[in-house]
């Protein structure tokens, strides 16, 4: 998936490796394919933000154009599909009680009444009331896989995509010192929050994220959605955890001609 | 305690964030990042992607105002006729009944052809030294949506230039003759569509069941699967599979010269013919008087 390179002794910008070309695959078409070069991604070590290394990654990975349509279609589907759909009220059949005439149906000079189920009575059922549903909707995988790698790709044009080494974690359960560490990096609350994503969960920095909720969150690869990557103002993401986020959100890119398994 | 992070970062943080480090890297015109400008707000789907909800009786410009598209009076405007109702007159189908019926005997038969067969082989998805069986076909994506059975047809058989051991549900002539001609076998045999889905799960073996062989029933085993191929109990399927010119699996259950039917007997093959009958009449003409 991605290449990694020794950061130059140097630290000159225009010293930097040039980036390897890759050619895509192409199935039956005459045209040759055209080589897109990897994008340039620099990995940190997370509480110190000094830069270890680089890393290359594929454009269609982190360097697609931005389709604003498929990320709104993501978001819906995820919307949609967290929708719990337990509202519940009962009809007059499912009110608990007597199916009784409460009163005559003539001679009272008051209106006529059947039970007192009735959806019109105070204690009655409820007409046309909400009734336990399932509200997701579907969406092609590959749709939903580029969206993923789409909304990284917008992050990483902006400079909102900071990739550190693997192991992000503080040494106790200190929101203080969570905060301290995401305003040195103009992190925090007062340049938009930040999302830090990591591959497991990790006590000390999820406990101390849950008290610094001001300045932003911290998720496990497998909580993060498209719209979290969207949300806040930049995302803190562990390597591991992206190179697993491109490698499970890829499902339009490897594909996989169908064969015959013989054991 | 942990270190104090203000020594830590000194030295780090002489160059500037990393935000605006890449930033200013890969764009350098970008503009500075604006604080909770967050692009959700702005995602939409493209405008031809979705249709606006009519919006009925909602006044004359919506085009669907004063009636809201439900003409003038009657049960139509106000609420729901039933389905075939043809206000009281008799109805059609009532008058004229129903035509056509439903073939409940039809089979599903997916068509595989020669020619799709060798281009899978040709791209390596089958392997042609192994039988070709339901499992095969299906796994590759060579014959999809399989209901009934699959039934080898003989298009494009002169670029058959493998050998193929075929095992299928049914086989046209055409095709048995290809396939032999280039050195291959066709068996066909029964299967339902139950035993279909459990050969693509890899629950059942795809080419054997009890009558499969001579052998006898109980000393075959399952061969590691969890459930047996079943055997056909109509006396049309056991008479298609006895057919040796279907190269029917059951076709060695047949005594020599025989056909494979089971009501009409060969003619030749019956009991033998009594002689008893033509001995008692020599007796009596022996006995004949005059």
């Amino acid at each position: 998936m991605a290449t990694e390179t020794a950061l130059p002794s140097s630290q000159v910008l225009e010293s930097y490796p040039s980036a390897p070309s890759k050619s895509i695959p192409s199935l039956g078409s005459r045209r040759p394919a055209p080589t897109v070069p990897d994008v340039l991604t620099t990995i940190y070590s997370f509480p110190t933000m000094e830069p270890l290394r680089f890393a290359y990654y594929p454009a269609n990975h982190l360097h697609l154009p931005l389709r604003r349509d498929i990320l709104h279609r993501a978001v819906i589907f995820e919307g949609d599909a967290t929708r719990q759909g337990t509202a519940s009220t009962k009809w007059r059949d499912d009110v608990r009680g007597s199916g009784r005439k409460i009163r005559p149906q003539k001679g009272t000079g008051r209106a006529r009444l059947g039970d007192k189920k009735n959806p019109m009575l105070r204690g009655g059922g409820v007409a046309f009331g909400p009734h336990p549903r399932d509200f997701s909707t579907k969406l092609p995988r590959k749709m939903y896989d580029l969206a993923w790698r789409i909304a990284l790709s917008y992050r990483y044009r902006r400079g909102e995509l900071i990739v550190v080494e693997d192991g992000v974690n503080i040494e106790m359960n200190e929101p203080r010192r969570i905060q301290q560490i995401l305003e040195a990096n103009h992190w925090g609350n007062a340049d938009g929050r930040s999302l830090l994503v990591t591959t497991n969960l990790r006590r000390n920095l999820f406990a101390a994220m849950a008290g610094a909720g001001a300045h932003g969150r911290a998720k496990t690869e497998a909580d993060v959605d498209v719209k979290d990557l969207l949300e806040l103002g930049r995302i803190v993401i562990e390597r591991s955890a992206l190179d697993g986020i491109l490698r499970d959100h890829s499902s339009d890119l490897n594909r996989t001609i169908p064969t015959a398994v013989y054991n | 305690m942990p270190p104090r992070l203000g020594s830590l970062l000194g030295a780090s943080l002489s160059v500037p964030p990393p935000a605006y480090f890449i930033c200013s890297f890969l764009l350098p015109g970008l503009q500075s990042q604006q604080r909770g400008a967050s692009i959700l707000s702005c995602l939409s789907d493209n405008a031809g992607a979705y249709n606006k909800k009519i919006r009925r009786g909602r006044g004359p410009a919506s085009g669907k105002g004063k009636t809201s598209g439900r003409g003038h009076k009657g049960q139509k405007q106000h609420g729901k006729v039933p389905r075939g109702f043809n206000g009281g007159q008799t109805p059609l189908e009532v008058v004229h009944g129903k035509r056509g019926f439903v073939n409940v005997f039809s089979v599903d038969m997916q068509p595989v052809n020669i020619d799709r067969i060798q281009a899978w082989i040709d791209q390596g998805r089958i392997d042609p030294s192994r039988p070709i069986t339901l499992k095969e076909l299906g796994e590759s994506r060579c014959v999809t949506n399989i209901k009934d059975g699959v039934k080898l047809l003989a298009k494009g058989s002169e670029q058959l230039r493998t050998p193929l051991n075929v095992v299928v549900s049914q086989a046209s002539a055409a095709a048995i003759s290809a396939i032999e001609a280039a050195g291959g076998s066709v068996t066909t045999r029964y299967f339902t569509p139950f035993s279909i889905q459990r050969i693509l799960r890899g629950r059942t073996d795809p080419i054997n069941s009890l009558r499969s062989h001579d052998t006898d029933a109980d000393s075959i085993l399952r061969g590691g699967f969890q459930q047996r191929l079943p055997d056909p109990t109509s006396r049309k399927d056991i008479e298609y599979y006895r057919d040796p010119a279907h190269r029917g699996y059951l076709s060695h259950l047949v005594p020599e010269g025989q056909g494979p039917s089971l009501f009409f007997k060969t003619p030749t093959t019956g009991m033998p013919a009594r002689r008893k009958a033509s001995s008692a009449k020599a007796v009596a003409a022996e006995n004949r008087m005059w």
